[in-house]
């Protein structure tokens, strides 16, 4: 494969004519374009570079704690300002942080600030930090001890944790499992009830219990349908005091007619905490079974806790159902209190709202439900990133070939490089409770949005552009494992990169040394080391475009000016000609002097970041060019 | 036609009794609002006027609570801090850093691990004046009514933010003696608020943050469906959250920034 491009000096050994040679090196050079655009952020704290020097200090000039800035940074009152980083320094040595009163455990926090602030800090994990399942009634919290205790305490509830349950989704299940049922006692010399939990069910259950909350009561006259059958307790009522005075009643509901208790069947409905489907409430402001209109007057449905799955339509979200309250969460439906945005429901105040989103211009054009993400950018992308952006700009390159050929100029859409202007970005949609939350990712293209779609509900997330090491790679296989970086290949000589051959100024010129690189780097294509083809950023990087002015006006930033020069190239062309006369003529390289070849390099500088002649998000060209290509003689 | 005559006039005064009736019931309608309105912005004073005696609870109450609804909405909005240091400017307010790195690639470090207790004691300094000031507004009114008040200066406001509600309390000593003697130790009052469990949320997503360099709100949205997390990030790195109720349309916003990416390879400073 080398000898086929570099073949000029072998070619003239086999030939062994007397000519008289010249070699031509010619020099794609790139320069970032500056861009004009507008810091939107009034942020008051510091930011370091790279490469900055800091030192650890105790207050920044913003009020900040515990942060490695320039030593002007640090606030004429800091405590500190010592010559190492915050990490290993004491009063800033970041652990964890406990709040005793709370329960609460946070990493990362500085000694200092969490001492100030009156919480006890250790550098490991403590003991009192371990994460446990708090049952609160039929709802549940992965808390520590201390955390479960207090909820416990906002509730009322007795303290309930366990420490063996080390997983949020078991915990969650923990606290569903236990037994409901009707809990039937003795207050005020009536016999009334509370539907409870088996383990909620005691002997002290009518201490300060509320019953009796005013609902309106059904009229003899609109009895149950099926009322006529004796109903009983599926596993019976069991005592749970000697005296028999508390009695509970697994599966049972507290308006079951044979309990003979104060509560019976309603009209209303109600939304319960941590619940999404509408309920009945008896008499007594117990919840019942799933609001279902159509059994307003069953018996056995104000008798018996029924399943979801056996409540109306099971597998919909009724959202907006004037009849049916077994709302769907994960369908987009929750209960609500009527109001002006939903409809009314045949009884009570309470309805499955809808909480997804009607197809507009920001959900694609496409109904989204609730919780459902999405990809987007500035411009038309393809978020599956199945293209490969070789194809997909091959139309561009020739159009803009064709172009130039006819004395025309290239098309914009060659300086839109696979799509990414600079300014622009990813952003994810997200569909929450009926409104479409735009959720920008990181500037500067730092961050790519990914998406991924199971059975038409779509999924996305913001994640890190793998970006930095694209032009350090040399072989296909490494580029495009997507396990690592976030790059594509761009197979062949023309987009070869030479970056760095060069010897001054940010390869603006060439001197015998660049030749010499340029060597070194051939070798490794001999080698294997090297392959033909160059690894680039599939989501080109954004890059700082602001720095000082010099004195000419222009803009002055030696990173982005470095960034770029890695798409600088020479190409050897070897001219020659007859010792009795005759004009010069190209006989190696001579491709790299086509049009094509320019504007393959071209292409290439606008996929590393923002450099060459890119177009701006506005839709707008730089200021110049965007890159130049000379002649020198060797 | 005579008949014809009487006839109009008599249904002519029939339409101006109408009309007469119609202008006193507009009349009486505006004057019923503009009463209500002013009993409504002049309570608890309005009730000298009808010679009431206030309860002195929900005197304090009527007097504090629009002072700390203020109060929770502007330290809502800046990150629980009244006058912050260290805050990012967004859409016109100061919304302060909760968890802050100044480096790139590296998680942030917590500036404020007790987010519920420091926005306790930044409402309790917002109320304080409002306390002392309404506690001489109340020993005035009971003086003016002939009560003997002893006591009822260097008012000490409480807060404690608890779930579904903010409890106050204006500790402040007085005795009030006319036939009888009464003694308050303290007055309390509470009001309805999720401010407890959005802050509790915010310190779940500082632990994130400060963990892992960034926040998966969609996981908080799937366990709490009350719950509206919005994510704004910022050129800076910087990320400003906030966190709503979707019921009480209360919210909390705050700043992060973490693990922050610069432009490029972050050589330019």
């Amino acid at each position: 494969m080398l000898p086929e491009v570099w073949p000029g000096r072998r070619g003239m050994g086999l030939e062994g004519k007397m000519i008289k040679q010249k070699i031509n090196w010619i020099a794609l050079v790139f320069l970032g374009i500056i861009l004009f655009s507008v810091v939107n952020v009034n942020a008051l704290g510091e930011t370091v570079g790279t490469q900055d020097v800091t030192v650890c200090c105790e207050k920044t000039n913003s009020g900040l704690y515990c942060q490695d800035v320039p030593e002007e940074d640090c606030s004429d009152g800091s405590e500190f300002a010592l010559p190492t980083s915050c990490a290993s320094t004491t009063p800033c040595n970041p652990g964890y942080c406990y709040d005793s009163v709370e329960g609460t455990c946070l990493d990362n926090v500085p000694q200092m600030i969490c001492t100030d602030e009156g919480g006890t800090w250790s550098a490991e994990k403590p003991g009192a930090c371990n994460l446990g399942c708090c049952i609160l009634g039929d709802q549940a919290s992965f808390a520590t001890l201390v955390r479960c205790k207090r909820l416990s305490n906002f509730y009322s509830l007795e303290t309930n944790w366990n420490s063996g349950i080390a997983n949020e989704v078991m915990c969650i299940l923990a606290a569903r499992s236990d037994e409901k049922g009707a809990c039937v006692f003795e207050h005020e010399f009536e016999t009334t009830c509370k539907l409870t939990t088996r383990s909620e069910c005691t002997a002290d259950v009518g201490a300060g219990s509320v019953v009796g909350d005013t609902t309106e009561e059904i009229d003899d006259d609109e009895g149950g349908d099926e009322g006529e059958e004796v109903l009983e307790s599926p596993e019976g009522c069991q005592e749970v005091n000697t005296d028999g005075s508390v009695k509970f009643c697994p599966g049972m509901l507290c308006s079951a007619e044979e309990l003979e208790t104060n509560c019976g069947p309603s009209r209303e409905t109600s939304c319960l905490a941590g619940r999404e489907e509408v309920y009945f409430v008896d008499t007594c402001g117990n919840p019942a079974n799933i609001y279902d209109g159509g059994k307003i007057n069953n018996d056995e449905y104000w008798s018996y806790i029924k399943d979801k799955s056996e409540s109306c339509s099971p597998d919909q979200g009724n959202a907006n159902s004037q009849s049916c309250g077994n709302c769907n969460y994960l369908l987009g439906s929750y209960c609500s209190v009527v109001n002006s945005e939903t409809a009314s429901p045949t009884y009570g105040e309470s309805i499955c709202k809808d909480l997804n989103c009607p197809a507009s211009e920001e959900t694609g054009g496409e109904k989204r439900l609730h919780g459902e993400s999405w990809c987007g950018f500035d411009s038309e992308k393809d978020f599956t990133f199945q293209e490969t952006s070789q194809d997909a700009s091959t139309d561009v390159l020739n159009e803009a070939l064709s172009n130039l050929n006819a004395g025309g100029s290239a098309p914009l859409e060659f300086f839109d490089e696979r799509e990414v202007p600079v300014g622009s970005k990813f952003y994810r949609y997200l569909c929450s409770h009926g409104e479409v939350l735009v959720e920008p990712c990181a500037d500067f293209r730092n961050e790519e949005c990914i998406e991924n779609n199971v059975a038409g509900y779509s999924e996305a997330a913001c994640r890190v552009n793998r970006w930095q090491t694209c032009t350090s790679i040399y072989k296909k296989a490494d580029c495009e494992n997507t396990d690592r970086v976030d790059c594509i290949w761009l197979a062949g000589i023309e987009y070869v990169i030479l970056g760095g051959v060069f010897g001054e100024e940010g390869g603006s010129t060439i001197d015998k040394s660049s030749l010499g690189n340029v060597k070194a780097e051939l070798k490794k294509f001999k080698s294997g080391d090297r392959e033909m083809g160059s690894c680039v950023p599939r989501n080109p990087p954004g890059l700082q475009f602001w720095g000082a002015e010099d004195e000419n006006g222009e803009v002055q930033n030696d990173e982005a000016t470095a960034f770029c020069a890695q798409a600088n190239a020479v190409c050897p062309v070897t001219y020659e000609k007859g010792l009795i006369g005759g004009d010069w003529e190209c006989i190696e390289n001579c491709e790299c002097l086509e049009t094509m070849v320019h504007l393959k390099r071209a292409q290439l500088c606008m996929s590393l970041g923002d450099c060459g002649p890119k177009m701006n998000i506005a839709g707008q060209l730089g200021r110049g060019k965007g890159y130049k290509i000379f002649e020198e003689d060797l | 036609m005579h008949r014809r005559n009487n006839y109009k006039q008599i249904l002519t005064q029939k339409s101006m009794r109408k009309r007469g009736q119609t202008a006193v019931f507009i009349i009486v309608a505006v004057v019923i609002v503009v009463l209500g309105i002013l009993i409504y912005l002049l309570y608890p004073k309005i009730s000298t006027v009808f010679g009431m005696d206030a309860e002195p609870n929900s005197f304090m109450k009527t007097c504090v609570e629009p002072t700390v609804k203020e109060g929770v909405e502007l330290l809502s909005k800046q990150g629980g801090y009244l006058n912050p240091e260290g805050y990012v400017l967004h859409n016109g307010n100061m919304v302060k850093y909760l968890c802050y790195i100044s480096s790139y690639y590296v998680p942030c470090y917590v500036q404020q691990p007790m987010i519920r207790a420091h926005f306790e004691q930044e409402l309790e300094q917002m109320i304080q004046n409002k306390a002392d000031e309404c506690a001489g507004d109340l020993k005035e009114y009971y003086e003016d009514r002939g009560y003997d008040v002893s006591g009822g200066t260097n008012a000490e406001a409480s807060v404690s933010v608890v779930p579904n509600r903010i409890n106050i309390v204006v500790n402040i000593p007085m005795t009030l003696t006319k036939d009888t003697t009464q003694r308050f130790e303290d007055f309390k009052f509470s009001i309805p608020s999720k401010l407890y469990s959005l802050l509790m949320t915010a310190l779940s997503i500082i632990d994130f943050e400060s963990t892992y360099g960034d926040s998966e709100t969609t996981l908080y949205m799937q366990y709490y469906p009350d719950l509206k997390i919005r994510k704004t990030k910022l050129i800076d790195g910087s990320t400003v959250y906030t966190v709503g109720d979707v019921n009480s349309e209360e919210s909390f916003t705050f700043a992060s920034r973490s693990l922050a990416w610069p432009p490029g390879y972050g050589f330019g400073g």
